[in-house]
């Protein structure tokens, strides 16, 4: 029995040893992967990472922000020295998997710098990673107000507005054209996600403080049935306001809602913004950046990008030809200035003073010191017969 | 009383447990014959599911059906059992006949295994895109509503009952009545019923074990391809992983109702789909899924064989 019991104690000291052991060196390889790269050449071309929702609920909106960046690394290819190479990583708007990727891209020392995360929650779960590793990150798409308040200051940079701005812009809306008023009902369902709740929270303020009366739902972004939800939407409620990341629900409530004879409107936010998936004729969209097949100026653009890649975009793609555009001017002057080499931290000072005075969104491109762009704003777009999205403000 | 809500809830959480109690009732049966929870069951609901999509894009796509409304659904219902039923039968003989006598840990991680593989292949072949029913754009009328949900009843609270809500309580009560016939009145339904009491003994009394866990496997199977296009007409998504939210709900219901009891996978169908409705009414839409777990624990601590389960007798 002594001779059992001093076996399971070698052997227990045996197991708890190689799994210090284990952890010790897994430590060790993060602290390797985390270490920024000394520089890279700009002989080589600039490699670049981006991730987005390439698979998964929100593929659509990933496959249209890919195009963009990829179409713009053809035409800058084409026409430059200093080559860029955008590297691929797909989230499917999971902030586990972004975390996964983040780490991938922090490892590989000739990535140095990164277009996305596409969602919110995304950021959050990528920015401790990226930060870490020294890469500069920047989103299309990305437009919960927090991930600008400092902390990531240098490191995270956006070309959209954030909802600081969808909030009042949507809750403003509803007051000048849609009937809402001091005493009207308005509900807001938010999807329990970051993003959504952030944006529910803002445009509740601005309603209340209007005097609105607000009823606040919550589901869950596996929900289909929102009976319940429906059975709490009155005759006196004018809108629904859908902050919701897939656009497959807000088309489910809609359509639940038309079903038991709801007259209320429902107002989606720029997560919803896909016009194959949401579609029911009456209902509005915000949306963080104009329609580019509708600006004048850009219709060579768009019609040769339509040649590249035949099928349709949505607004939600060309945020993303801007960023890959900064990033290859950044690596341009960061080259320049390192004669020849280039390092995570000089291209992310250089990305912090882009400045495009002409961009294919028909607004200049600058960074505020937090990272947000100077000056954008929200468009609305209400869905006519046949799911066509019309700009209406 | 707010009765709009109470009977929208009464009406969703019925639709919902019909759905549960079809899916509940193959892993019943599966249970009875072999004690065995195959965990991939939900993912052949999936699979069925993505059959009833394959067949409305065959026939036109929610826009531009080029067949009859009710014609569509003969054909997805047909296609979905079908396909549900051989899918389950092939699971059965790849995967699990050679693990009958296996310790029971055995066939539990090959399901799972099942189950994961199930759901890859379908992110593969389909991609992970959700994709949509979209029941409300089938034949609109002028106002643009699909016939299924145009068509109706106005119940008491002045909430909707829509055809497409009727087809699946319907549909429900005569798939079940159509299972108790031939679990009761059939030969096979005697065979299968000998073989969940004792399979050695069925086996020498002559009956062919392996064609009956077949046909277990292949009626579970069926019914779980019915509630995927059930689901598909009133809920619309379909994706990949829709398969392991149901399959769980199904599995809670049949543990609820007593897991090898048939009658008891109907109940506790029921049973979970109006606990979930009723909660998100009038309690939370987010504690919903939490309160389908309160019940099971309390089901389980105070009749741990389910609401109508019988204890298992073991011979000492």
């Amino acid at each position: 029995m002594v001779k059992k019991a001093i076996t399971v104690a070698v052997g227990g000291a045996c197991v708890s040893a190689a799994l210090v052991l284990a952890g010790v060196a897994t430590s060790a390889a993060a602290k390797t992967a985390a270490k920024s790269p000394t520089s890279v050449s700009c002989k080589n071309p600039i490699q670049i990472g981006f991730m987005g929702p390439f698979t998964g609920p929100a593929a659509s909106i990933g496959d249209d922000q890919l195009h963009w960046g990829e179409y713009f690394e053809q035409i800058w290819n084409a026409t430059h020295k200093l080559k860029i190479n955008l590297v691929q990583g797909d989230t499917q708007l999971n902030p586990a998997i972004a975390s996964t990727v983040s780490q991938s891209f922090a490892s590989n020392s000739s990535i140095v710098g990164v277009i996305g995360p596409a969602g919110s929650q995304e950021v959050t779960a990528s920015a401790p990673i990226l930060k870490k590793a020294g890469l500069g990150f920047s989103s299309g798409s990305a437009t919960n107000i927090a991930l600008t308040n400092g902390s990531l200051k240098g490191y995270f940079f956006r070309d959209v507005p954030n909802d600081g701005v969808q909030g009042p812009t949507d809750a403003a809306y509803m007051q000048t054209h849609l009937g809402v008023s001091k005493g009207s009902s308005v509900m807001i369902i938010d999807d329990q996600e970051s993003y959504s709740t952030g944006l529910a929270g803002i445009v509740e303020s601005a309603l209340k403080k209007a005097g609105v009366n607000v009823d606040r739902e919550s589901i869950n972004q596996k929900d289909t049935d929102f009976s319940s939800i429906v059975a709490k939407v009155t005759s006196s409620t004018k809108v629904v306001f859908t902050p919701f990341q897939l656009a497959s629900q807000t088309q489910l409530l809609a359509q639940q809602l038309k079903a038991q004879g709801k007259t209320a409107v429902v107002f989606a936010s720029d997560g919803s913004f896909d016009s194959k998936t949401f579609n029911v004729p009456g209902s509005y969209v915000s949306f963080f950046a104009p329609d580019v097949t509708t600006i004048k100026a850009d219709n060579a653009v768009v019609s040769a990008y339509n040649k590249v890649f035949p099928g349709g975009t949505t607004p939600f793609g060309a945020p993303n030809y801007v960023l890959a555009e900064a990033w290859a001017q950044a690596a341009t002057k960061a080259c320049a200035a390192g004669k020849g080499t280039l390092t995570r931290a000089a291209l992310r000072a250089a990305f912090a003073k882009t400045d495009l005075s002409t961009t294919i969104l028909g607004t200049p491109v600058a960074f505020t010191p937090n990272g947000d762009v100077v000056g954008a704003k929200f468009h609305i777009f209400k869905i006519e017969s046949g799911g066509k999205y019309v700009t209406v403000a | 009383m707010n009765w709009n809500l109470f009977v929208s809830e009464l009406v969703a959480g019925t639709v919902h447990g019909c759905v549960y109690a079809l899916i509940a009732l193959g892993y019943s049966m599966v249970y009875g014959i072999l004690k065995l929870l195959n965990f991939a069951h939900g993912d052949v609901y999936m699979v069925g599911s993505f059959i009833g999509f394959g067949i409305l894009t065959v026939f036109g796509g929610a826009t531009a059906l080029s067949i009859p409304i009710w014609l569509l659904l003969v054909i997805m219902f047909a296609a979905a059992m079908l396909g549900g039923g051989l899918l389950g039968v092939g699971i059965e003989r790849f995967a699990y006949r050679r693990l009958r006598d296996a310790p029971r840990i055995a066939p539990l991680i090959t399901a799972l295994g099942v189950s994961f593989f199930l759901e890859n292949a379908a992110l593969l072949i389909v991609g992970a895109e959700y994709q949509s029913f979209n029941s409300f754009s089938w034949n609109p009328n002028s106002s643009g509503v699909g016939q299924l949900w145009a068509i109706g009843i106005t119940l008491p609270g002045n909430v909707r009952l829509s055809l497409a809500q009727m087809i699946v309580i319907a549909g429900t009560v005569v798939l079940m009545l159509a299972l108790t016939y031939f679990v009761g009145r059939t030969q096979l339904g005697r065979a299968m019923r000998a073989v969940s009491f004792d399979r050695q003994a069925a086996d020498m009394m002559g009956i062919d074990v392996n064609r009956v866990i077949a046909v277990t496997f292949f009626v579970g199977s069926a019914l779980a391809g019915a509630a995927a296009i059930f689901n598909g007409i009133v809920y619309q998504q379909v994706w990949a992983y829709m398969g392991f939210q149901a399959g769980l709900k199904g599995f809670t219901a049949a543990v609820i109702g007593g897991i090898g009891n048939l009658p008891g996978a109907v109940l506790g169908g029921l049973l979970l789909g109006l606990a979930e409705s009723f909660t998100q009414g009038y309690v939370s839409t987010t504690f919903s899924d939490a309160m389908v777990f309160v019940i099971l624990i309390a089901v389980m601590i105070f009749r741990p064989n389910g609401l109508i389960g019988k204890p298992a007798l073991a011979k000492v």
